[in-house]
């Protein structure tokens, strides 16, 4: 387990150990390839240092959750039913919700390494 | 935003909240309940602390089922509803939130918001009132206020109408132990 929140976490073992259990949880629900695609693009929205994502490389059903995913950091209230309906069509229900945490908790994760907490919480 | 919510409930006879839905996702579900329950549980940092960071992300992010819910660990150590009215916009200028909680708002609103507003003196005042340990616990409850809204609300959640409502404080699950 790597990233910001985690790494703040070194002096209380039993809760690091708890946010690593819930973000691995989350992530094991969708395809490995997946997760890294949806953290490199919420990363790419923040700014932070993250390769171009290929959409031609990707299928439509994942190219239309990255662009759902792109719009989590900022427009996360302008987001429609018709889009969360194409993105539950591509993932079914259970992986909407996965998707839904995921991406959320990358977005925060970004956040986090911007004001870089490790740093704040290291005394 | 939609108050419609876009998932089914996964249990039976209840209707889609957030439990409910997320239950599509048992795993997830159980891992979330136990760290939520092990953050409030814990008393690194005050639980008064930590309501005012969480309403704060709940004003920021717009998610009105976080901002109508009060946790009773707060209400208990003090948190009343004069000094949350002052949780906007200009709550440096209030006299009924403390140092802390104005240093503890003006850290949510960088990891939230804008990176920005930790300055040099923000950041030394945050580390002036607070540990170590006790930074990381509320940047972990930052981290998940959130993510949480922000789920909340794309997975269609928001509640039509809701009052104020004061609800249980999270707690350590066992079993999770």
């Amino acid at each position: 387990m790597s990233g910001p929140v985690h790494a703040a976490l070194a002096g209380d073992p039993v809760l690091a150990q708890h946010y690593a259990a819930f973000r691995k949880r989350a992530e094991s629900a969708l395809d490995a390839r997946f997760v890294a695609l949806i953290r490199q693009a919420i990363a790419a929205v923040h700014g932070m240092e993250a390769a171009a994502i290929d959409d031609a490389a990707i299928d439509e059903g994942t190219r239309t959750a990255i662009a759902y995913a792109r719009r989590i950091p900022f427009e996360h209230t302008a987001i429609t039913d018709a889009e969360a309906t194409q993105v539950i069509a591509h993932l079914g229900e259970p992986g909407f919700v996965a998707f839904s945490v995921v991406a959320a908790l990358a977005d925060a994760e970004c956040r986090a390494a911007m004001i870089d907490l490790p740093g704040l919480a290291g005394g | 935003m939609s108050t419609t919510p876009r998932v089914s409930s996964a249990i039976a006879g209840e209707p889609p909240h957030f439990g409910s839905v997320l239950a599509h996702q048992p795993e997830i579900s159980a891992s979330f309940f136990a760290l939520y329950g092990r953050f409030w549980g814990s008393d690194v940092l005050p639980a008064r602390l930590k309501e005012v960071a969480r309403l704060r992300n709940a004003r920021v992010t717009e998610c009105g089922f976080c901002r109508n819910v009060r946790f009773d660990k707060a209400v208990t150590e003090g948190l009343g509803e004069d000094a949350v009215d002052d949780i906007t916009d200009g709550y440096e200028a209030s006299v009924r939130l403390t140092d802390a909680e104005k240093a503890t708002l003006r850290f949510t609103d960088a990891l939230i918001h804008d990176p920005e507003v930790l300055t040099a003196d923000a950041k030394a005042a945050l580390q002036r009132h607070l540990t170590p340990a006790q930074i990381a616990e509320l940047g972990l409850g930052v981290t998940l206020f959130l993510a949480l809204a922000k789920a909340l609300i794309t997975l269609g959640l928001e509640p039509e109408e809701m009052g104020r409502t004061v609800l249980p404080t999270p707690a350590v699950l066992e079993a999770a132990e």
